[in-house]
């Protein structure tokens, strides 16, 4: 009874003052524990996993960093189970050029096959792994293609050239198909397979000293397309030689030496933009050695016309033609510069995986438009304020083609080409033609390929 | 009242005709069209391509004769109307005739015959959450896989089933070498058991024969469990089928481990094959 009448702050004097303060912290703040000892004594216990504990084993081996990626962008070029083709040639020189060949079916060279690998031309998506050797289909838009690259070429002029069309039309099969001319006819290739990957920010950047507006260099990427480029063209760089020295190298590459030894220059990320760079202007240069025709092809336009993924140092988004790579690109696109000795710039659009681009969409319908000598030319959405002026001025003289399905003539021809191949089970009559072309949204050639390939009905 | 007998009322019947009856019916006539119909994308050139072959053909001559004919609208409807008045059908297919013909009829018309009967229920087997079209896609990816992986090599402990083709002609008919994968490895038997009849609560097992449909299930259950444990060695939406065909491949060439399973199953058949003479039983039907 006495004790209740004793005084708070006599019971708070007989707790020990370094107790009280411990009480009083360790509610707020966990430091103590974590820097404390750790436990000895529960070192030896061991934690169960639920996956330790299900099969009895060892868990399976990961795979290592890149093996799973590799293997799903696998590309195989031939089945050793598909029956030879009769009558199935090599394309030579001219042959995608000539209209007579309109409708056939003709095997890419063993040869161009290793160049176009090393240009990533093919894709893991379409079917080049059930045929006993890679081969394409000569349409009539190749053989429009191929003639326009031709004149272009013997007139020294660049042709700039965009692919459109809904998707899996074969627009990529068109690109692929230039390249084949491309490397049969000595000329000198450049790719860039997939654009997402060069504003998609998943290459470094960094920007390049002294340019104003700040212009972004893609060292690996550069590094990347440089090896590409050497590895498809070697003879024809060992072939060529420089015109200028470059100071700005890091290697001295004198006059008269070799493009080969230009591009070996680059050897690792660092100053790959400067090599890829200085190899541009050496294409690019009018006087002295006369150069080949250069085509230089990109899939996947909308990616390079809007605003990139990449951030300033003021942490501001980078349009897209605000990389350097994109910008030589762009330029060559829009007509801005040329080829001396002659060339393509080839794009294509991708309508799988791609962003909206209302600007590009815009620019390219009245391209369709103006060339098709349409009375009305499709005006911009006056409603719609993110048209980018930028894209809109890159592509007002770039000549559009839309791509749309193949005819019945040349539908036969692959089905026929899939059936000799041992691949399409059926009895190839009109009424399958007419059936699968039908099936492939009239001749929509990879419509097609699923329709008479991927499916259950062998 | 009989009818009146007269000479006007047979006149009735009596027609007079602006153009010739048609011929019905007309089948070859449409057979000739068909072969000289061009595809339907051609806009410029209907004509034949070799006209002295086509005048040649006598069904052909008669059909552009009838053709030359050059009805107006009004009198191709009225000859419609003509037609149903006669108790033919004015619209009848095979008289309008089809681009490509009408379709063979055969005894495997139905929608759902339309794929083999082993592609069939393994694609059924393959599909989760009910997504059909996915498993349809996979199975197609499957099939593609078997056509471009070499020709299996056969162990001789794990012979196929006998009178299957041989391994070099498997992979350019892809629905044949999955079939004869699930149907080498596919157990004969399942065992039954009959509650508490071995005394003491025990259950009598006995080995019981079981249709080809749920051998086939059984067996193909079997390669899903090796492929659910197989970690994926890449990534994407084609890694599950394409682990579901390297299983089939390690069936062929006896490399997997399903056959165990298949010889364990056998094994205790053999063993419980003694129990289908125990008394209890002579009141049941096994099967």
């Amino acid at each position: 009874m006495l004790r209740s009448l004793v005084r708070p702050s006599a019971v708070a004097a007989a707790v020990p003052r370094a107790a009280w303060t411990a009480t009083q912290t360790s509610s707020f703040s966990t430091s103590h524990a974590a820097l404390a000892k750790p436990d000895n004594s529960k070192q030896g216990r061991k934690v169960v996993s639920q996956n330790q504990g299900r099969g009895g084993g060892a868990a399976p081996k990961k795979p290592a960093a890149g093996e799973r990626k590799a293997l799903r962008k696998r590309i195989q070029l031939s089945n050793s189970n598909a029956l030879p083709v009769p009558g199935l040639e090599d394309a030579r020189k001219n042959d995608l050029a000539k209209p007579e060949n309109i409708g056939l079916v003709l095997s890419i060279p063993g040869q161009v096959q290793d160049q176009l690998r090393a240009v990533e031309a093919f894709k893991a998506t379409q079917f080049w792994h059930l045929f006993r050797n890679a081969s394409t289909l000569v349409r009539a838009e190749t053989v429009d293609m191929v003639q326009r690259m031709e004149a272009a070429a013997a007139n020294k002029q660049t042709l700039r050239l965009v692919y459109d069309g809904p998707r899996i039309s074969g627009k990529s099969l068109m690109l692929l198909q230039s390249m084949t001319h491309g490397f049969l006819n000595d000329w000198i290739v450049i790719n860039v397979p997939e654009a997402q990957e060069l504003t998609t920010a998943v290459t470094e950047y960094a920007p390049i000293p002294g340019t104003s507006p700040t212009q972004y260099m893609q060292n690996n990427y550069c590094l990347k397309l440089i090896k590409a480029i050497r590895a498809s063209n070697e003879k024809l760089l060992a072939r060529l030689t420089t015109a200028h020295s470059h100071p700005e190298l890091p290697q001295n590459i004198p006059i008269n030496s070799t493009l080969l030894q230009l591009t070996n220059a680059a050897k690792e990320p660092e100053g790959a933009w400067l090599v890829f760079n200085a190899l541009w202007k050496e294409l690019m240069q009018p006087k002295g050695q006369v150069r080949p025709p250069v085509l230089f092809c990109l899939d996947g336009l909308a990616q390079v016309m809007r605003v990139s993924d990449y951030r300033s140092a003021a942490f501001e988004l980078i349009h897209a033609h605000d990389l350097a790579l994109v910008r030589l690109f762009v330029d060559a696109l829009s007509g801005a510069s040329a080829f001396p000795g002659g060339g393509v710039v080839l794009a294509a659009t991708s309508r799988n995986n791609s962003p909206a681009a209302p600007s590009m969409d815009l620019a390219l319908n009245q391209r369709l438009a103006q060339i098709a000598g349409a009375a009305e030319v499709p005006q911009r959405d006056p409603f719609f304020r993110g048209y980018d002026e930028r894209v809109l001025a890159a592509l007002p003289t770039v000549h559009v083609r839309r791509l749309g399905g193949m005819t019945k003539a040349e539908t036969r021809s692959l089905l026929w080409y899939y059936e000799q191949s041992g691949l399409l089970r059926q009895k190839l009559d009109e009424a399958t033609v007419a059936e699968k072309w039908t099936l492939g949204g009239h001749g929509i050639i990879g419509e097609m390929e699923k329709a008479s390939l991927l499916t259950m009905r062998l | 009242m009989p009818p009146r007998l007269n000479i006007w009322s047979a006149c009735r019947t009596l027609s007079v005709r602006a153009t010739p009856l048609a011929q019905w019916p007309q089948q070859p006539c449409v057979a000739a069209a068909q072969a000289r119909r061009p595809f339907s994308d051609n806009l410029q050139n209907t004509t034949p391509s070799d006209p002295d072959q086509s005048v040649s053909h006598p069904a052909l001559a008669r059909f552009r004769q009838t053709e030359a004919m050059e009805l107006s609208e009004n009198e191709k409807a009225l000859e419609k109307l003509r037609q149903a008045s006669y108790g033919l059908n004015p619209y009848d297919p095979v008289v309008e005739g089809h681009k490509y013909g009408m379709p063979e009829i055969t005894a495997h018309m139905n929608h759902k015959d339309r794929y083999g009967p082993v592609v069939l229920q393994v694609t059924k087997l393959l599909m989760r959450h009910g997504k059909l079209a996915k498993a349809q896609r996979d199975m197609a990816v499957i099939l593609n896989h078997l056509r471009s992986s070499p020709p299996p090599k056969i162990k001789a402990l794990r012979p196929l089933l006998p009178g299957s083709p041989p391994p070099e002609q498997l992979p350019l008919d892809p629905a044949a070498y999955l079939t004869v994968a699930i149907d080498s490895v596919a157990p004969l038997i399942r065992i039954r058991g009959f509650k508490g009849m071995a005394g003491g609560g025990r259950s009598l097992e006995v080995p019981v024969p079981i249709p080809v449909r749920k051998r086939r299930r059984t067996a193909f259950g079997w390669i899903l469990d090796a492929v659910n444990k197989k970690p994926s060695k890449g990534s994407g939406r084609d890694m599950f089928p394409l682990r579901v065909a390297e299983e089939i491949i390690a069936v062929v060439e006896g490399r997997s481990g399903v056959w165990e399973k298949r010889q364990q199953l056998h094994k205790l058949a053999t063993a419980t094959r003694a129990n289908l003479n125990n008394a209890k039983l002579r009141n049941f039907t096994i099967l």
